[in-house]
């Protein structure tokens, strides 16, 4: 009974969490650029507005792909909620994006297309991070399953960060790429931002739309839930850690310009693995 | 379907379509994005997908060549949607409505629902132009509503 | 019709597996009409199908052969190599260094069989010849199976095949000859415990693909041919030569004995790093891909039954099946790191590929890298990922090349750039693309549970795991681009089309689909029944510390090893979500036609009123022009000149480690 509240409450409160996180960014982006900024109910407006548009398809697949991925999106951060065995949550959230993806490659237009190719691009540079970044929690506390995950740290009183503090930094990369942020925003930008028209969006409209953003939520609160366990010896830290690293990301939207494809590579491939090798391999030696 | 009512005005999505301005009334369009007026205060973004948008802001005039563009773009902008005809030359014409290659104003080819005149016109027009142009939302809202009844 | 299957005994079954298919072959081979050829392919098909399911449900068994046909078996043992030394010597002409690399190492092979069977091993017994565990049953099953439904679909196949090349005499007759032989052959392979006959199976499936990849008879094909042969071979000499110094060191020459551990000698190593070498050239790993490559030639069943039910899946089966006789040892190290070298480097080979085949290709010893770590990795955790990827690989593969080559008859090309909104134009064999390659990279299906299972068994070894990790992002890249691209279709309402399939065509694309689909269903059960128990069944050192310590660091999976669910895979709601998803999507596809409106793709305007699927831009003078976009290839990054030559050497020196621990003996 308890877990079937759990699920549901985790289905209920992300979206709503994770449209009110967006609404927060929007509006902090805004005071940064020295603008007033729409409400913080803006995303949640944005929603309703586009489920109220009518439905235009280019082909009747993209509904199938849409739907794919918002319950691939709630099905991962369910499973997270739950303590589950956390390579099998990222792939699971490889489901999401790949039918994005495939949504996108489904329309013979130039810049869905486009938008589909850098969105693969995307998995294959946050991808091996994510993957890593749970190599070094297992290597660590010896599960791959989230609630041991947790329970390790209760129990022996050391946060993840104090063992892993370079994969932490590695996940600030990840989750720029993830929450569609500057410089790594290449197949679409989270804001209004124009890059190859919509890039991966392009061609999804009205409602897919909205569900789509819906989606993006629930990954949104799953990413932020992933840098909260690296504090889950103190849950109020690690409240903390999420509004830190949340605060950061805005923080690096706003001063960098986005990058090229080969650039976001290069980074996630070059630095991001070799911080998460040296991470470990420390860890392993230490030992 | 109130919800949905209200989150229609507060969330106008806009996409502009340049027919062949000065270039004038483009920059005053900008200029509503600029901290100094920041429409974004209403929700309205400018968004560069008409797929995305809910209003159509059309400056410049409109000629033979241009107005098939601008007929399609309209059309692939899904309902509920308005058009806002910014500056002279897209209302009417403006100085080149004489002209052989010069459309009398983009409501000969799409339905524009708000007027904003000037030249250029100004950005606060612009923006009580998009704000009328919520207000027409939901008279459109109910004729569809009517409509599917 | 399953109390008679089951009143079948050990020896009728042993013949209708290995021995059936030469028969047939041989009769393929004086058969001339096509009809009648194939009568007897698809009886052989369907009696190989039962009688697999008949060693299912019969399980193990073992059987020992009549003494006088260990003296036969000599004989046909030399008359084998001679036959491959002429048929290379034949061939020198396309490519002199293959072909008498090929004799000169037949003659080598010749010599070392003489000396080996009439001085070292005289008389020498070996009890049983042949047996089966559920490693041998799941070998044949996919074998019998799928090899034979890829049988089928040849029948079309060629028929077209030839159409298209123009021939006047048909060469079918030799062709289904080696490609049904092929099947016994196979089968022989598994079912062998007796090395000797273990090795006779291993060369024909060797003469095998070295017949069929040449097939055509082009200059190219033969080539090709030939450098499969002489890798080949020069596995099969280390095969031999590591049966010699393994009878010579431990007086064995049983199968079971050096895998029950009965056998106790350090210098097993040295025997096994051979064998071992042996499989890693049939299952085309680094550096010996090359062969493998130049086997896409070939027509597509020959392809389809190189890469995924045979002969490259005899490779990895005597790895995987050797690997409790090398466990705790450092060979087992070696042959995981050059496993995992293949892995990554394959998969981004694959990335850098247009031609549908090569994909397919690189990606098949990508997956026979990730199961050669496996068997590496060495735990019982580590084998059962091995068997899964095995049955899902073996199933998925087929499946695609099979469709790779009915697209390739229906489109006349092999190029993915070609194949965008192919589901416009061939329906159902897109779609069944599309499962093939969704059952190849996303959960909840086979393949992707067999490289979770990996990554949780290399869990204690970082540096392995990093290239599991990035081998496994990588093969997201070419799989998902290409089932989009499949998919893509035209704003349009496509007039409905109905292929003109062959039902012999039809038939096998469909079974594999739904088998690939309706085995991940019955994965768990299929789990328990048949993989944990051959899974912990040799590892006793293992399994006693594991039982002496329920938390031992084996990875989650391993602490329900046999129990009811699948570890902590949640695979329940995987599949729960997947239905969910199906319902919601039938409604919504259904309802959308009423209320949902069509648009054409945003081009910036335009709305190409043209009547052409690709929607275009205006130039001047209203002119239209047609835009270009293909897949990021990068093949400044992923080209086959980047990466080739770095990782063979790579490759090579992980060889070489490993004959150099193995001579040392190491024990971890």
């Amino acid at each position: 009974m308890n877990t079937t509240l759990l699920v549901v409450l985790a289905i209920v409160l992300a979206p709503i969490i994770g449209g009110l996180l967006s609404g927060i960014d929007r509006k902090i982006t805004a005071r940064v650029q020295g603008r007033f900024g729409p409400p913080i109910l803006q995303p949640f407006y944005d929603v309703f507005k586009l489920l109220g548009k009518e439905r235009f398809f280019t082909n009747k697949v993209q509904i199938v792909y849409v739907i794919t991925y918002l319950f691939f999106a709630m099905l991962s951060f369910v499973l997270f909620v739950l303590g589950q065995d956390l390579i099998a949550i990222i792939f699971v959230l490889t489901v999401g994006g790949g039918a994005v993806v495939m949504g996108a490659l489904s329309v013979r237009s130039p810049y869905s297309q486009i938008g589909g190719q850098r969105e693969i691009l995307q998995m294959l540079a946050y991808d091996p991070l994510l993957l890593i970044a749970v190599v070094g929690m297992y290597v660590v506390t010896g599960s791959f399953k989230v609630s041991e995950i947790a329970a390790w740290q209760m129990t022996n009183a050391t946060p993840l960060l104090y063992v892993l503090p370079l994969v932490f930094i590695v996940l600030v990369e990840v989750l720029t790429i993830k929450m569609r942020k500057s410089p790594f925003d290449i197949s679409a930008c989270h804001h209004g931002h124009q890059e190859i028209v919509r890039g991966v969006h392009t061609e999804f409209s009205g409602p897919y739309l909205a569900l789509i953003e819906i989606a993006h939520w629930y990954e949104l609160m799953l990413v932020l839930g992933f840098v909260g366990l690296f504090f889950a010896s103190n849950l109020y830290i690690a409240a903390a850690l999420i509004v830190a690293m949340f605060i950061l990301e805005i923080i690096i939207d706003n001063t960098t310009a986005r990058l090229t494809w080969r650039w976001m590579l290069k980074s996630a491939w070059g630095y991001g693995l070799i911080l998460s090798v040296i991470n470990i391999l420390a860890l392993q030696f230490i030992k | 379907m109130g919800l949905i009512n209200t989150s229609r005005a507060k969330s106008p999505w806009v996409v502009h379509f340049d027919c062949g301005s000065c270039n004038g009334c483009d920059i005053e369009v900008l200029a509503c994005l600029t901290p100094l007026y920041d429409v974004e205060r209403f929700g309205i973004l400018n968004i560069g997908n008409p797929k995305h948008a809910d209003v159509l802001l059309v400056t410049g005039t409109v000629n033979p060549r241009n107005e098939r563009v601008l007929r399609n773009v309209y059309e692939q902008m899904p309902e509920p949607k308005v058009v806002v005809a910014i500056g002279a030359c897209a209302c009417t014409g403006g100085i080149f409505s004489e002209c052989y290659n010069v459309v009398q104003g983009a409501d000969k080819v799409i339905p524009v629902d708000v007027y904003v005149p000037g030249c250029a016109a100004r950005p606060e027009a612009i923006i009580d132009g998009v704000v009328l142009g919520l207000q027409k939302f939901q008279e459109k809202v109910a004729k569809m509503n009517s409509k599917a009844v | 019709m399953l109390n008679s299957l089951l009143m079948l005994d050990n020896s009728m079954l042993l013949f209708v597996l290995v021995a059936l298919p030469f028969i047939a072959g041989f009769l393929c081979l004086a058969l001339r009409n096509h009809s009648a050829r194939a009568v007897v392919v698809v009886l052989t098909s369907v009696v190989l199908m039962i009688a697999s399911v008949g060693l299912l449900l019969k399980g193990s068994f073992q059987y020992t052969m009549p003494e006088q046909w260990n003296e036969i078996l000599t004989y046909l043992d030399f008359a084998l190599l001679a036959y491959i030394l002429f048929q290379a010597f034949y061939s020198r002409k396309f490519h002199a260094v293959y072909a008498y690399t090929t004799v000169i190492l037949a003659l080598i092979s010749i010599a070392m069989v003489y000396y080996f069977d009439f001085f070292m091993a005289h008389g020498a017994k070996v009890d049983p010849t042949f047996w089966a565990d559920q490693l041998s049953v799941i070998m044949v099953m996919i074998i019998s199976i799928v090899g034979s439904l890829i049988c089928i679909f040849g029948i079309p196949y060629m028929k077209d095949h030839e159409h298209h090349l123009h021939l006047s005499v048909t060469r079918q007759p030799r062709f289904f000859m080696y490609l049904v032989l092929f099947l016994g052959a196979m089968n022989g392979i598994v079912l062998a415990n007796n090395l000797v006959w273990l090795l006779f199976f291993w060369e024909i499936t060797t003469l095998c693909s070295f017949m069929l990849i040449g097939h055509d008879k082009t200059e190219i094909a033969t080539v090709n041919g030939l450098r499969a042969i002489c890798l080949n071979m020069l596995g099969g000499v280390g095969f031999t030569a590591g049966v010699m110094l393994l009878f010579n060191n431990t007086h064995s020459l049983s199968l079971i004995d050096i895998i029950s551990g009965k056998i106790q000698h350090p210098l097993m190593i040295l025997p096994l790093a051979l064998m071992v070498f042996a499989g890693m050239t049939k299952a085309a790993q680094l550096p010996f891909q090359s062969w493998l490559l130049g086997a896409m030639v070939a027509p597509t069943p020959v392809s389809a039954l190189l890469h995924s039910s045979t002969m490259v899946k005899a490779g990895v089966y005597l790895i995987v099946r050797l690997a409790p006789a090398y466990a705790d040892t450092w060979l087992s190290v070696t042959v995981a790191v050059a496993g995992a070298i293949t892995f990554v480097v394959t998969s981004a080979l694959a990335v850098g590929q247009s031609n549908g085949k090569k994909v397919l290709a690189y990606s098949t010893i990508a997956n026979l890298g990730l199961i050669v770590v496996c068997a590496g990795l060495n735990t019982p955790l580590a084998y059962a990922g091995a068997v899964i990827l095995i049955i899902f690989h073996a199933v998925s593969k087929a499946l695609l090349f099979l469709c790779v080559g009915t697209i390739e008859h229906g489109i006349g090309s092999r190029d993915i750039e070609d194949m965008h909104g192919l589901v416009d134009r061939m329906p159902l064999t897109a779609v069944i693309s599309v499962i093939g390659m969704i059952t190849m990279f996303l959960p909840p299906f086979g393949m992707l549970i067999g490289k979770w299972t990996a990554m949780e068994a290399a869990a204690m070894q970082p540096l392995l795991l990093f290239l599991l990790i990035l081998g496994s992002a990588i093969t997201i890249v070419f799989w998902l681009r290409w089932a989009g691209i499949l998919l893509s279709t035209s704003s349009r309402p496509a007039p409905r089309v109905t292929e003109p399939l062959s039902i012999l065509t039809k038939t096998p694309l469909v079974a594999l689909a739904a088998a690939a689909i309706v085995l991940n269903v019955v994965v768990i059960q299929l789990y328990n029944k048949m993989i944990a128990p051959v899974a912990t069944a040799y590892y006793t050192k293992a399994m006693a510390v594991f039982s002496a310590n329920a938390a031992a660091p084996y990875g989650s999976l391993l602490t329900n090893l046999g129990a009811s669910n699948f570890g902590s895979f949640t695979l329940y709601p995987l599949f729960g979500t997947i239905f969910v998803i199906i319902l919601i999507s039938v409604y919504a596809v259904r309802k959308a036609d009423a209320t949902h409106v069509v648009t054409a793709p945003y081009m910036c305007g335009e709305i190409g009123d043209n009547q052409e699927e690709q929607p275009r831009f205006r130039a001047i003078g209203d002119g239209w022009v047609e835009y270009k976009h293909s897949n990021y290839y990068m093949n400044n990054v992923f080209g086959e000149e980047v990466l080739t030559t770095g990782s063979n050497i790579l490759a090579i020196v992980a060889i070489l480690a490993m004959f150099y621990v193995s001579y040392l003996g190491l024990m971890r």
